[in-house]
């Protein structure tokens, strides 16, 4: 069980960075522009 | 590289489906949360894409072999090139190298299975409905589109509803990608057998862990840069459409921050493979392995920092310019220590020349070549003359084809044993690998002068000055088309009828699954982990 919730920390983590790139990038040229 | 046997022969008797998940025939294959089922299905899939890439390419070469138009109308001409790209990278390299991290990563670590055995599955079946949805953006009105593999804005704000596919595509091998990227670090991470610590890892494991925080950093760049595109086709936005007040240059940063870190993604495991063979046939540890991890975090950490190098002709300022281009001369100092420690490691070994061992040797001077003209193009005086002429054709094949290919085609030797418990056919394997060598050079290196004659690349016509180097390289290119027939046939050959494998057919490999496994491998392994300190 500890296994497991390390590993989805771990996943929670590396999937947050992608969705805050891929948020931030649309986000940044939708709201402040080129 | 379907054989795999259980020979623990534990299977059914546990009750709870652990042996192909209580199915049979394509269900055990559309259920599997197996590493090795799942490594085998990437593997099988990358090949079938490299077919149907490879057919298209036979298409350009074929239209390429005369001057004038004979083949296909310079619409589709331009499908084609757009969309072999498309599927070369995205649905047979990376694929490949995806296979080999499935199979190898946990055997490798000693970890039982990946992190996420589920994710897994899911990770590999989105990737047959993206091939679908490119196939059949071919089918929709104004067919594929034909804006070449960068996707550049403003023609795909122009083209048909097979855009509006490819870009969904694009999108399900992004998610596919991340999410096989988080099993690979967190396994990594997390699973590996007690005393496997990080600088005890194969090359093989070290390479993949620095691919997949590349792909978690750079795919959701590339998502972004369709979706804007696919609001600006559909949504009233103007992100990369001049005629609302967008910049279709913004575009093409977006996409090279996303597309240099590819080229190191594509390359890297390749470069992970090519470790693990030459040591297993020089009968020596690798040369520099701590310089090894430290180089390829250096490449991946400048892949960053390089993009413009793509654009040098759109315009920049020359202070742009300049730290464009030393930045990315750079880059060759990890890979000279690289290719030092590949040299190095063969230096005074007791070398043998089996066909895993002659890919990895043809990846070295081909590759290494193939860095050696990404120099020339660095230089923003020279790039400015071959911007877009065959020159820069020949130089990504090099690295792409003689690159990750021939690495991934040692990976196949290297591990089949492994795989299926029995051996290639050693001079059918040698036959491939000359043929491909001869071919591919045929093919590619004669590009090389086209482009320095200022060849463009992707138009279906040229001046009769190029015919000559174009009619060589058409048959070279039909050439090595017809060779990979001859790999297919070592495979199933080798799944077929091969000889058993002895448990350890490389006297040189020293790696878990070599060392601690038989061959072939068991459906189940490392459960319970082994303790390596």
């Amino acid at each position: 069980m500890a296994a497991l919730s390390r590993n989805a920390k771990t996943a929670l983590i590396l999937a947050s960075i992608a969705a805050a790139w891929f948020v931030a990038l649309v986000l940044k040229y939708w709201v402040m522009g080129a | 590289m379907s054989a795999v046997v259980d020979t623990h022969g534990h299977g059914h008797e546990h009750g709870h489906g652990d042996q192909h998940g209580g199915y049979g025939g394509i269900m055990r294959w559309v259920t599997t949360t197996n590493h090795k089922d799942i490594g085998t299905m990437y593997l099988w899939f990358s090949f079938t894409m490299f077919m149907v890439g490879g057919v298209m390419a036979l298409v350009i070469r074929a239209e390429l072999f005369s001057p004038g138009l004979q083949v296909v109308d310079p619409d589709f001409f331009n499908q084609m090139t757009t969309m072999h790209g498309l599927i070369m990278v995205f649905g047979a390299i990376m694929p490949a190298f995806v296979g080999f991290a499935n199979w190898l990563i946990p055997m490798q670590i000693g970890a039982p299975d990946m992190a996420f055995a589920r994710m897994n599955n899911w990770s590999f079946w989105i990737l047959p409905f993206a091939a679908l949805l490119l196939i059949l953006s071919f089918f929709t009105p104004g067919g594929a589109p034909g804006v070449g593999w960068t996707l550049y804005a403003p023609l795909t704000v122009q083209m048909g509803i097979g855009m509006d596919l490819t870009i969904f595509a694009v999108h399900l091998l992004g998610m596919s990608s991340i999410m096989g990227s988080i099993n690979i670090v967190t396994t990594i991470l997390n699973m590996r057998a007690p005393g496997m610590t990080m600088l005890r890892m194969p090359m093989f494991c070290w390479t993949w862990l620095i691919t997949a925080y590349l792909l978690i950093a750079v795919m959701p760049v590339l998502a972004g840069a369709v979706t804007m595109t696919l609001t600006d086709r559909h949504f009233g936005t103007s992100f990369f459409n001049a005629a609302g007040g967008g910049d279709p240059v913004l575009y093409q940063h977006i996409f090279w921050f996303f597309g240099h870190p590819e080229v190191y993604i594509i390359a890297l495991p390749a470069f992970g493979v090519v470790s693990q063979v030459i040591p297993a046939f020089s009968r020596k540890p690798l040369f520099g392995y701590a310089s090894m991890v430290y180089a390829t975090a250096a490449i991946a950490i400048l892949s960053f920092i390089v993009w413009a190098h793509h654009m040098y002709t759109v315009g920049m300022p020359l202070t742009g310019q300049l730290f464009f281009m030393y930045a990315t001369t750079l880059i060759a100092v990890p890979t000279g220590v690289k290719v030092f420690n590949w040299v190095a490691t063969m230096w005074k070994g007791s070398l043998s020349f089996e066909t895993p061992m002659l890919f990895a040797v043809g990846f070295l001077f081909l590759f290494t070549l193939g860095g050696f003209t990404g120099l020339v193009l660095s230089l923003v005086p020279i790039d400015i003359q071959v911007h877009d002429t065959y020159y820069v054709v020949a130089h990504f094949h090099y690295v792409m084809v003689a690159g990750a290919l021939f690495a991934a085609f040692a990976g196949v030797y290297f591990w089949l044993p492994k795989w299926t418990g029995k051996m290639y056919d050693e001079t059918l394997g040698k036959w491939h690998f000359w043929l491909t060598m001869i071919f591919f050079n045929v093919t590619f290196f004669v590009q090389h002068f086209l482009g320095l004659a200022g060849m463009p690349r992707r138009i279906p016509d040229y001046p009769l000055m190029f015919e000559t180097w174009n009619k060589l390289s058409s048959i070279g290119a039909f050439g090595f088309g017809l060779s990979q027939l001859l790999f297919l046939y070592v495979v199933l050959k080798c799944i077929r009828s091969g000889a058993k494998a002895p448990a350890k057919p490389w006297e040189g490999a020293d790696s878990l699954e070599w060392t601690h496994l038989p061959t072939p491998a068991p459906y189940h392994t490392f459960d319970p982990q082994p303790d390596l300190r």
